[in-house]
């Protein structure tokens, strides 16, 4: 175990090593001065810019002017943004928690739904319901997101008034900001309205989050049923069948189980395609994320935003990585060991 | 006892021609590939079967419904949009701009990744380890923020936002390439071309490449279905192909604001994109299903 959390340690570690590389020479390959790109001061006049000049080590090599920007990351100073003036680090830090909660609600929805369906359809292999969610599953992945937003929009929202269509919550009610994830900031405060609002804002969770889900759910579904057959073919079962066991009894103690550690081993590959599907969704559905966020900077030619989102959305990207190989370590012990006897 | 052979010769088909062989064999991947030659025979002759010119106003006839409604002209034959521009023509257009460049675009990084992941496969050591973390980070970065960065960089515009994709998808060929080389060369028949004398670029050229290929075919079909919807979701973001352009994203972009008076202009648009994606997946699936065949047998 200890020899895991090292390996995923320095996997990290590089992670971080390259991005931050990236990051840094986008400030480079971005129009405009390269100072100005990192520091977002579009407005400073020459004293101000040989201020932070010295203070980026703008005369020293790359080498050095590289550790100088690590340095000022780890200060939690990304710049300002070029479009608001406002530090980068505190408009990333109010958008996240929201990108957070869509994403991984989205991701736990995309999973329970897609994994059981997954199953159901191995198990009747071959058969009519494996060939409808077969059918289904293709259509869910080829989708393109935006319409499916649209289309919800117009269908849940503006024809049958079930759902509302945009932003986190209604502005009637007044929450605090604590851990800027929306559902929990609620239950954390003491308003009167506590009740309501929570029903308020998972109604607007439900339809972005639904959309966000269709298609990670669809590949879910692909994996668990690839993976319930590979488990069906295996000696282990066929030993549990001549134990006298019913199927049942074989799918839910023995098949099952398997079948699961192998789809939560591709969970983590899958995430990084449910982010940039949140982002077009964050877009249709005024959702107030960094995805959104991130595509406005682009209209406003903020590179400061880019650069600083490209760095918190990747590593929260491996962050949710690194998670989910600690739960398949956790649910699989040959993973976490060398196998014995091998 | 049966005779499976009446003739004594001994054929070996190609690899390609197995793949063949297999891929036609379920027909709902054979009607998947006739919608692809389809959609490619419509990118090839946008120009010369469509009714009107993409980008022609009809002001007499803004806003026109499909012609099987009772408002519809028959002229027009799946409507017009607000600045009566004919829909078909355009969708028929927006084939060769969102389909016809996707393929070019898969084309192009099929290349460029191919190249680098052989060269990958071939080197060893600290260079080759640091080649594989580096596409480890690129890949896990979401397709659609990198295209975004890269955008940023190149501007907005339909050649900008393809080079954008093409960059995007080198990451996943490097790797397949690499892999699938590097299986490959621990096999036997490597060895004994080695052992004829043969270097490395006369193994892979001659041995490897015709083994490995169907499997890039199929990676390619992902990488395409990929394309479409990052093209068409750079047009639907304004980052893509410029409004007046037919490309399916911009149109769709376009008629969201008509959504209400005009639904068409939103469903014909994305029902283009959703067409030419399960085409291509189709041909994707059976192309997978096919290697696996050959693999069973």
């Amino acid at each position: 175990m200890f020899i895991f959390t090292l390996r995923r340690f320095n996997l990290f570690f590089f992670t971080m090593l390259l991005l931050t590389i990236l990051s840094f020479s986008l400030s480079f390959l971005f129009p405009g001065e390269q100072l100005v790109n990192l520091t977002g001061q579009i407005n400073a006049t020459p004293e101000q810019l040989a201020v932070l000049a010295n203070e980026y080590q703008h005369q020293a090599g790359f080498i050095t002017q590289y550790f100088s920007y690590v340095s000022h990351l780890f200060h939690g100073d990304m710049g300002y943004s070029m479009a608001s003036h406002l530090p980068v680090a505190t408009e990333i830090l109010n958008r996240l928690p929201a990108t957070i909660e869509l994403t991984s609600v989205a991701l736990l929805v995309a999973m329970f739904v897609g994994i059981p369906i997954g199953f159901f359809a191995a198990i009747y292999h071959r058969k009519t319901p494996d060939n409808i969610i077969l059918g289904v599953a293709m259509i869910g992945y080829s989708v393109p997101v935006f319409w499916l937003g649209i289309l919800a929009i117009l269908v849940f929202s503006i024809q049958l008034g079930w759902l509302p269509s945009a932003g986190q919550i209604s502005l009637l009610f007044e929450i605090e900001h604590v851990t800027g994830l929306q559902l929990i900031d609620i239950l954390l405060s003491d308003s009167p309205y506590k009740w309501q609002a929570f029903i308020d804002a998972t109604r607007h969770l439900i339809l972005p989050v639904i959309v966000v889900a269709l298609a990670p759910a669809t590949i879910f579904m692909r994996l668990a049923r690839t993976a319930m057959l590979e488990v069906l073919e295996t000696h282990y079962i066929k030993a549990a069948k001549a134990k006298g066991l019913t199927f049942w009894q074989i799918i839910y103690r023995h098949a099952m189980r398997n079948a699961f550690i192998k789809v939560i081993r591709d969970v983590g590959l899958q995430f990084a395609n449910l982010v940039t599907i949140a982002m077009v969704t964050e877009v249709i559905f005024s959702w107030p994320g960094i995805g959104r966020w991130l595509i406005e900077s682009i209209y406003q030619r903020d590179y400061t935003a880019i650069q600083g989102g490209l760095i918190v959305l990747s590593t929260f990207i491996f962050i949710v990585h690194i998670i989910i190989d600690f739960v398949y370590a956790a649910l699989n012990p040959l993973a976490r060991e060398p196998r014995h006897g091998a | 006892m049966a005779r499976d052979k009446i003739y004594q010769e001994e054929e070996f088909p190609t690899p390609l021609m197995q793949l063949w062989h297999n891929f036609k064999q379920p027909p709902v991947v054979v009607i998947g590939f006739g919608c692809f030659l389809f959609l490619i025979v419509l990118a090839i002759l946008s120009s010369l079967i469509t009714p009107y010119s993409p980008i022609e106003n009809h002001l007499n006839d803004l806003l026109l419904p499909p012609a099987w409604s009772n408002d519809g002209n028959v002229s027009f034959l799946l409507g017009t949009d607000n600045l009566g521009r004919d829909m078909l023509s355009r969708l028929i257009h927006g084939t060769s701009l969102t389909f016809g460049l996707s393929i070019i675009v898969v084309m192009a990084s099929l290349i460029i990744g191919v190249i680098i992941g052989s060269l990958a496969a071939l080197t060893k050591g600290v260079k080759s380890s640091f080649l594989n973390h580096f596409l480890d980070v690129i890949l896990s970065i979401p397709s659609l923020l990198l295209a975004i960065v890269i955008v940023a960089i190149l501007g907005p515009g339909l050649e900008n936002t393809l080079w954008a994709i093409i960059m995007v998808l080198i990451p996943q060929f490097v790797h397949i390439t690499r892999n699938a080389v590097k299986e490959e060369f621990t096999k036997d028949y490597v060895l004994a071309s080695r052992l004829d004398g043969a270097n490395s670029f006369r193994i892979l050229r001659y041995s490897v490449f015709p083994n490995i290929i169907e499997k890039l075919i199929s990676q390619a079909t992902l990488a395409q279905s990929a394309a479409i919807l990052d093209i068409a979701a750079l047009g639907f973001l304004g980052l893509g192909a410029p409004i007046p352009m037919p490309e399916w994203g911009a149109m769709l972009a376009n008629g969201i604001d008509l959504f209400y008076i005009a639904p068409w202009t939103v469903y014909l648009p994305g029902l283009a994109i959703l067409f030419s994606v399960i085409a291509t997946n189709l041909v994707g699936e059976g192309m997978r299903h096919a290697l696996k065949v050959r693999k069973e047998n």
